[in-house]
């Protein structure tokens, strides 16, 4: 809303100051956006043209003689409409005008210019007078020397306000200044409208047959004179950032920001009947709007009727056929309660958003149906010559009561945690304008239609504490005590990003939108997929089930930026019909740690990520997990180099390299991913830490050197190790593979490192003999390995 | 024979001059004190002489004899010393090559920023309560007083999925359903931190998705007091401890009164700057009293329970915080950019 700070002195007496007014609205009602002078041009002057001639040396110029009180300016201007004798708006030497044009001394084809004489475009108010061609010349009484902008009403400031949903009272002046009289403790000054009228009979009527249609006020003028409205009402409209048409809709709107009630007038002539009827329209009904657009309607939409079709789309925008037009001469006002919803369904379907429908659609105040009309008819007499025919037909089932709410001071104090007293609160009220009836600490507060959406006591500790001031509230804890805690779940994610983020490995959060095919890629579950119904564009019209993908994008992001070596993780949700999966997922790709010049270097591989994620596994002290290789790989997975992640046998998710279609297609490095079940994870970690005993007796370490058929995989000999190992066997580890000319071309030779340990005692040699015996024994039986 | 002992200790220094080895001094150590010395011979000679100057010769060989194994032992330490000194001297590295370089680690900025507001609200008594991103109309808006047709749903334009489902605008909901939740109606106190979703176009200051942390505190007599005194100690734990907060009438349909908080500008003192938008405040939140309609569409009877509710963008604290300039940023996961957040 922009409030126009001329008009708002007629209700309120304001300090010229209007910063007091700034912040008051700012820390007691809402948030201010602007405040600003309406034409922000200082010495401006009115002159007298006292001769005009042509230029000798250009045809369209002219050196003028200009009077402006305390001097006479020569002055060069190249309006054709200037001449000796005008009133006219001066810029003299030093003036700024909109755009920085600082008006200079200056020689136009040999001959001295000192000053501008200015039209309304260059003033940056085109729309005051569109017709205006040229310089704008002023009237007969305005004063030479004194400020034009005043003369013609545009000195003014325009504050403007960020309204919230709540406030519907400060769509209107009067609205505004209630609000600004009770924030800086003011009286207000309302307005009283009246007007002759013609003592005839009326024989129009007005109906309805729906009750979203609460009152309809219809009001014939006769005789008046289509043109435009005066500067003064021009000035308003165009501080309040509403663009000057004619008289006619000039004053709607006028009265409209007034009074927050939206008004339309139709032309009397033609309405082919003296009947109207609001209703609900029928299906497949149509009508052209003011904007030339035919509209299908649906039965929600109100329409006003002349009995038989639609002549007007109810608080959006009138009809074309019933619009007023510059040889109308006689006008039916209307003034009407609709349903806020149905105006607020309607406009939104059509996409028609007006001063009018956002007025309706908040609920506009019932009594001001009449105020307004009243308004709008005395202007119609004043301002468009009209005579106003009878009284007004009409039908009202508006509720006119003001809205009754109690609260006890102690409901007050203990909602706020502070202590007010009783004559604070009634101050408050009487501040207001809210009456009130006080027995003992309760009050009985009657709240005017002019404040609408007030339903109950929170509504008026919210008026009572923001015109006290918010700064003036104590600042407490609460006193209850409660435990603050993150759940296993939560702390795990804390434990798991560390371990990453030491590891190297970025972190990254990704959207959860992504295009329909990269939803489903990488998906472990279900293929449903999750699609939004009125999404922002193709890209992001699927919710994800895997985060990968979006990895991915990101890894070829960084690459074309060439970033080579990139490791990234993330802990993120897929969504599915009905249900959500937290995953953690990552990727590796380039050279992982390198001491160049020493000719060291770690590129990323499959064990050095199934390395990490085995760490982070016994990190967590889920020890309990077998490494497979995958059994169905997912089409997007090098189907050679994935595996899959068991923890206490249950499926968590895999690892392994991409497919190298999928790298090609990409255009990406070497990729190694994996994706875990994070739900799984959390719900398996359990960390029960009970001190275990540190070995007394010191262990004993073999190495054995086996050769064993190639395909044979290297876990099937660990786990046939500890199973003939027993108890004494503490640790088994792979540290040297070989295959080549040296032994058979189908057979692999394989070198474990055996740890064996007694906690009772020192083992033995012998012992130790007779175990690796046995243990060899097993598996030349069992998987037919030779010792080497 | 006292010429002849210094003799023999002279003659020793000529020769330890021309030791090179290790082996050089031990055949010197057994020429001058071996079984075969000149110290036996000299022993031997002693009997010869009268038996009143045998004393004092033998004090004089002895003499000469410790004087010479002292400076075969100088001799041999001064050899290790030296043998040390070259092993160091040839073991002697250029520390400036580059030692082993591996990937800079990162933890998300956004994660970062939710750990620190959910360490803040630990400390105060709350726990953390996570839901569904794709959310009911019913808990994403008509439990929060959002009934369908709503004007106030203009202001957050949604992401459908159905008619009936959506991405949760907010983390409200998750407080909604933990009122639910809470069926012996305990008091409550909870942050809810979360991604949402707007139908909004990405640009520098709009994103379609975010990060919110909404916080609701209900017992029976949780105050507007107690609301300010929490975002007081929360706007000093996220800015600094000389903050102050200011609070301004605001809209939200889940909240009466609702507020806007500012916090102090932590960059003038609150004396105005670009910051600040010469101002000296900085908008960080909205919070308010929770709506009685809420409570009530959750089981709470509003004459026993009354509670309050705040909610903050992630995004704008970590932009306010680090001086980020595009909201796009956090998600582009530009590794120069992820990497700059490296160390906190
Ligand atoms: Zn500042």
């Amino acid at each position: 809303m922009k409030v126009s700070m001329n008009w708002l002195k007629e209700y309120v007496n304001l300090d010229p100051d209007y910063k007091k007014l700034e912040e008051a609205f700012n820390l007691k009602s809402q948030e201010v956006a602007g405040l600003e002078k309406l034409v922000d041009i200082e010495g401006l002057v009115v002159g007298y043209v006292l001769t005009c001639e042509k230029h000798p040396e250009a045809d369209k110029l002219h050196v003028t003689t200009v009077d402006v009180s305390d001097e006479v300016l020569q002055i060069i201007c190249g309006a054709p409409n200037v001449a000796a004798g005008q009133k006219v708006i001066v810029s003299k030497v030093g003036v700024v005008l909109p755009g920085d044009f600082k008006i200079k001394k200056a020689k136009i084809r040999g001959i001295e210019s000192n000053g501008m004489i200015c039209s309304l475009e260059e003033l940056g108010v085109k729309e005051f007078d569109p017709e205006e061609t040229g310089i704008y010349v002023l009237g007969e009484d305005a004063v030479i020397g004194e400020d034009p902008l005043k003369y013609l009403n545009l000195d003014d400031s325009v504050l403007e306000l960020d309204l919230t949903a709540n406030r519907p009272d400060l769509l209107s002046m009067e609205g505004v200044g209630y609000d600004a009289a009770c924030m800086l403790d003011l009286e207000i000054q309302t307005k009283k409208h009246t007007y002759e009228k013609r003592k005839e009979e009326n024989n129009f009527s007005v109906y309805t047959d729906t009750k979203d249609c609460k009152a309809y006020y219809a009001q014939v003028i006769d005789h008046i004179t289509v043109k435009p409205s005066p500067s003064w009402l021009k000035a308003r409209l165009m501080a309040a950032g509403v663009r000057p048409i004619n008289n006619v809709v000039d004053i709607s709107n006028y009265v409209m920001l007034e009074y927050g009630q939206p008004l339309h007038a139709f032309d009397y002539n033609r309405i082919e009947s003296d009947t109207i009827i609001v209703r609900h329209a029928k299906t497949g009904e149509k009508i052209v709007t003011l904007d030339g657009q035919n509209r299908d309607l649906l039965e929600y939409d109100l329409v006003i009727t002349d009995g038989k079709k639609p002549i007007a789309l109810a608080g959006v925008m009138g009809g074309y056929d019933t619009e007023v037009e510059p040889d109308t001469t006689k006008v039916l006002l209307e003034s009407a309660y609709f349903d806020p919803t149905c105006i607020r369904k309607t406009s939104r379907r059509l996409d028609l958003k007006s001063e009018a429908s956002s007025r309706f659609e908040k609920g506009v105040d019932p009594n001001k149906l009449i105020k307004a009309m009243e308004y709008a008819t005395q202007l119609f007499v004043e301002l468009a010559g009209g005579e106003v025919v009878g009284d007004y037909s009409f039908f009202d089932n508006t509720q006119k009561d003001p809205t009754r709410i109690d609260i006890t001071l102690e409901k007050l104090n203990s909602v706020t945690g502070h202590t007010f007293t009783i004559s604070e609160v009634e101050s408050i009220l009487k501040r207001l304008y809210f009456d009130y009836h006080k027995q003992g600490d309760l009050f009985k507060i009657d709240v005017p239609t002019r404040r609408q959406n007030f339903y109950g006591y929170q509504d008026i500790v919210e008026e009572i504490v923001r015109i006290y001031g918010y700064d003036r509230i104590p600042t407490t804890i609460p006193a209850t005590p409660t435990t603050g805690y993150l759940t296993k779940k939560q702390r795990l994610r804390r434990t798991i990003r560390e371990y990453f983020v030491n590891n190297n490995f970025n972190e990254t959060i990704t959207y959860s939108l992504v295009t329909q095919k990269e939803a489903v890629e990488f998906d472990q579950l279900t293929a449903d997929t999750v699609v939004i119904m009125n999404p922002l564009n193709k890209e992001k019209d699927t919710l994800r089930h895997s985060l990968l993908p979006s990895l991915l994008n990101i890894l070829q992001y960084n690459q074309s930026r060439k970033i080579d070596n990139i490791f990234l993780f993330e802990l993120g949700r897929g969504y599915h019909n009905g249900y959500e999966r937290e995953w953690l997922s990552g990727l590796m790709t380039g050279v992982y740690t390198s001491t160049l010049w020493q000719g060291k270097k770690e590129v990323s591989d499959f064990y050095l990520l199934k390395g990490l994620l085995e760490s982070l596994l016994v990190k967590l002290h889920l020890e309990d997990y077998e490494i497979k290789k995958a059994s169905e790989p997912l089409p997007t997975m090098h189907p050679g180099m994935t595996a899959d992640l068991y923890i206490n046998k249950q499926y968590i998710g895999y690892l392994g390299k991409l497919h190298p279609q999928k790298e090609m297609d990409l255009g990406i490095n070497k990729t190694f991913v994996f994706e875990l079940d994070y739900d799984k994870l959390a719900e398996l970690y359990e960390p029960n830490l009970v001190m275990q005993p540190v070995p007394k007796y010191p262990s004993v370490s073999r190495d054995l050197a086996l050769v064993v058929d190639r395909d044979l995989e290297a876990q099937a000999i660990i786990d046939q190790v500890i199973f003939a190992g027993k108890k004494t066997l503490k640790d088994v580890s792979i540290f040297d593979l070989y295959q080549g000319d040296k032994i058979e071309p189908d057979k692999k030779s394989i070198a474990l490192s055996l740890v064996l340990q007694n906690p009772e005692k020192t083992l033995e040699s012998s012992e130790v003999d007779q175990i690796i015996e046995r243990i060899l024994k097993h598996l030349d039986k069992t998987l037919n390995a030779k010792i080497r | 024979m006292e010429q002849k002992l210094k003799g023999l200790v002279e003659e020793l220094e000529a020769k330890l001059s021309q030791v090179k080895n290790a082996n050089d001094l031990n055949l010197l150590k057994a020429e001058y004190l071996g079984k075969k010395s000149v110290f036996n011979d000299l022993m031997k000679q002693l009997k010869d002489i009268p038996n009143e100057e045998k004393p004092l010769m033998g004090k004089l060989i002895n003499e000469a004899k410790q004087q010479i194994a002292a400076k075969l032992d100088d001799a041999k330490m001064e050899m290790d010393r030296k043998l040390v000194e070259e092993k160091l001297k040839s073991e002697a590295i250029d520390v400036t090559l580059p030692g082993k370089s591996s990937n800079v680690g990162s933890k998300h900025l956004l994660s970062q920023v939710i750990e620190e507001v959910e360490d803040i609200f630990v400390g105060l008594g709350y726990t953390v309560k996570e839901g569904p991103e794709v959310e009911s109309d019913k808990y994403n808006f008509e439990m929060l007083n959002l009934p369908k047709d709503h004007p106030a749903r203009d202001m957050q334009d949604s992401l459908y999925i159905s008619e009936e489902t959506l991405l949760r605008t907010h983390t409200s909901p998750v407080q909604v359903r933990s009122l639910l939740e809470n069926t012996n109606q305990e008091p409550m106190k909870i942050i809810c931190p979360g991604k949402v979703y707007r139908k909004d176009d990405d640009d520098q200051t709009h994103s379609h998705q975010f990060t919110q942390v909404e916080g609701l505190v209900v017992d029976a007599n949780a105050t507007l007091a107690d609301l300010k005194g929490t975002l007081l100690f929360v706007a000093q734990k996220l800015f600094g401890e000389e903050r102050k907060i200011r609070l301004r009438p605001s809209y939200f349909p889940f909240t009466e009164p609702s507020v806007e908080v500012d916090v102090s500008c932590y960059k003038c003192g609150g004396s105005g700057c670009s910051m600040c938008g010469y101002t000296g405040w900085i908008e960080i939140l909205g919070a308010g009293m929770v709506n009685n309609n809420v409570l009530r569409d959750a089981g709470y009877d509003p004459d026993k329970f009354q509670g309050f509710a705040l909610g903050m963008g992630i995004e704008r604290i970590a932009i306010l915080k680090y001086g980020v300039d595009d909201i796009r940023a956090f998600y582009t996961n530009d590794l120069r950019f992820n990497k700059q957040f490296r160390g906190k």
